[in-house]
């Protein structure tokens, strides 16, 4: 009796985590979709900016500004690592975290003065176990980071980069390609490399073919490109938050959807291991009255 | 009478993506007013109201920052925040004005930050005024 017992209520556990692992999936689907939704809003306003680079580019406007150009010498690095205020998603957190380690790594081997910024939970007690110094945590954004809350942190980094306190922002995230591919990467936002859209005489415009149109800037072209590289820094770094987000529920998703199918083969094999042992104990039991009866009889 | 494609984004949705006959929006320096057929041109915009006027209907937002982009019947408006003019919160941005005013500026960047603040404060209490009549 005790083993059919004991594997019925092993059964009954499972069942209860499957409840919790399916639901987590349905929410994560759901959150998902959401994320998606944010994110492909915000590659349509990336696309507006790239093309309105372009746009000036091809107004013959050389694109100069002092976010374009890297400062001589880097002294002070910032790496921003973005993890998850959650577990449970599988090997999300563990991936972002291990390019974190190793790029700050190498940054603390050529840079001297590194700091450490970290968004999300699990993030920041990855680094505390490690006993590495976090300079700045972050776990207000969660799976909907609004623009609002970015720009807050985008405006700090344009004013140190400018002023000189800040010569290289690195950032660490999972970047969203598909739906099935999502990798973590390291990607350095400042100094801008290069303002996408430009050098490209506009010929990524929708229409190719279009002649070159002469616009007319307001107040100036030059006034236009100050405000263009700032927005443009600010939508990158969105994006960036953003495409965390939707990675952070796929993995979320994934992960959920195998315990859930890993519960069902478990919940499977438990009941077929039950009605054995419940089986064998009845076969047990009759034997015994069988037994006893042919005893009496003699 | 050609009319006007008017679309609206900000980072985190598109917000309007409409026809119009008439578009008004305030640049860095005061109000442009954008009819079918205007010449292609690139601008800074300021903080304040947008106006969308198609038929009898009018449409009004208010904006924040960003750029606008005029070409061949095309409006498209690139801008941080855009809030239909009846969902602005107006005690939030009294607050934000208020707070703005009476904080010590002690820097030049510290003073323009807080010029900025005053008058995107002042802009949004000027929408949603309009808005109530």
């Amino acid at each position: 009796m005790a083993k059919a017992k004991a594997l019925d209520r092993r059964r009954k556990s499972i069942r209860s985590i499957r409840k919790i692992t399916r639901t987590m999936e349905l929410i994560s689907t759901a959150q998902f979709r959401k994320a998606m939704d944010r994110a492909v809003a915000v590659s349509a306003y990336a696309k507006r900016i790239v093309a309105l680079v372009g746009h000036l580019t091809t107004a013959g406007l050389e694109v100069k500004h002092p976010l374009l150009e890297a400062h001589a010498e880097t002294s002070n690095a910032a790496l921003l690592v973005l993890s998850a205020n959650r577990g449970l998603c599988g090997g999300y957190n563990g991936s972002v975290l291990r390019h974190g380690m190793s790029q700050l790594k190498q940054l603390r081997a050529t840079v001297p003065e590194v700091r450490l910024e970290v968004s999300g939970k699990r993030g920041i007690s990855a680094f505390r176990f490690r006993k590495i110094e976090i300079a700045e945590r972050f776990t207000q954004f969660d799976n909907k980071p609004t623009f609002a809350e970015v720009e807050v942190l985008a405006n700090r980094y344009l004013e140190w980069y400018q002023s000189g306190r800040l010569d290289r922002l690195d950032v660490v995230y999972t970047k969203f390609e598909s739906l099935g591919r999502q990798y973590a990467v390291v990607e350095t936002l400042l100094p801008l490399a290069q303002l996408d859209g430009a050098g490209q005489n506009g010929n990524h415009d929708e229409n190719p073919n279009s002649p070159h149109i002469q616009y007319e800037f307001l107040p100036s072209a030059a006034s236009i490109v100050d405000e263009v590289v700032p927005a443009s820094f600010k939508v990158k770094l969105f994006k960036c938050f953003l495409d965390a987000a939707v990675s952070e529920q796929i993995a979320r998703r994934v992960a959920m959807k195998n315990a859930t199918e890993n519960a069902d083969s478990m919940i499977g094999s438990l009941s077929i291991a039950y009605n054995r042992a419940r089986q064998g104990q009845i076969t047990g039991e009759l034997l015994e009255i069988v037994g006893g009866a042919e005893a009496l009889n003699k | 009478m050609a009319e006007l494609q008017c679309i609206v984004v900000t980072p985190e949705q598109t917000v309007r993506e409409t026809l119009a006959d008439f578009v008004t929006v305030t640049l860095f320096d005061g109000e442009i007013g954008i009819g079918p057929g205007h010449t292609p041109f690139i601008g800074r915009l300021g903080c304040g109201e947008m106006r969308i006027r198609h038929g009898n209907e009018s449409e009004r937002f208010y904006v924040e920052g960003g750029f606008v982009e005029v070409v061949g019947n095309v409006v498209s408006l690139l801008t941080n925040r855009a809030i239909p003019a009846d969902k602005i919160d107006e005690k939030a941005a009294y607050q934000q004005m208020e707070t703005a005013r009476n904080q010590a500026a002690h820097t030049p960047e510290l003073m323009a930050a807080r010029e900025q603040a005053v008058a995107q404060g002042r802009a949004q209490l000027r929408v949603v005024r309009r808005a109530i009549g």
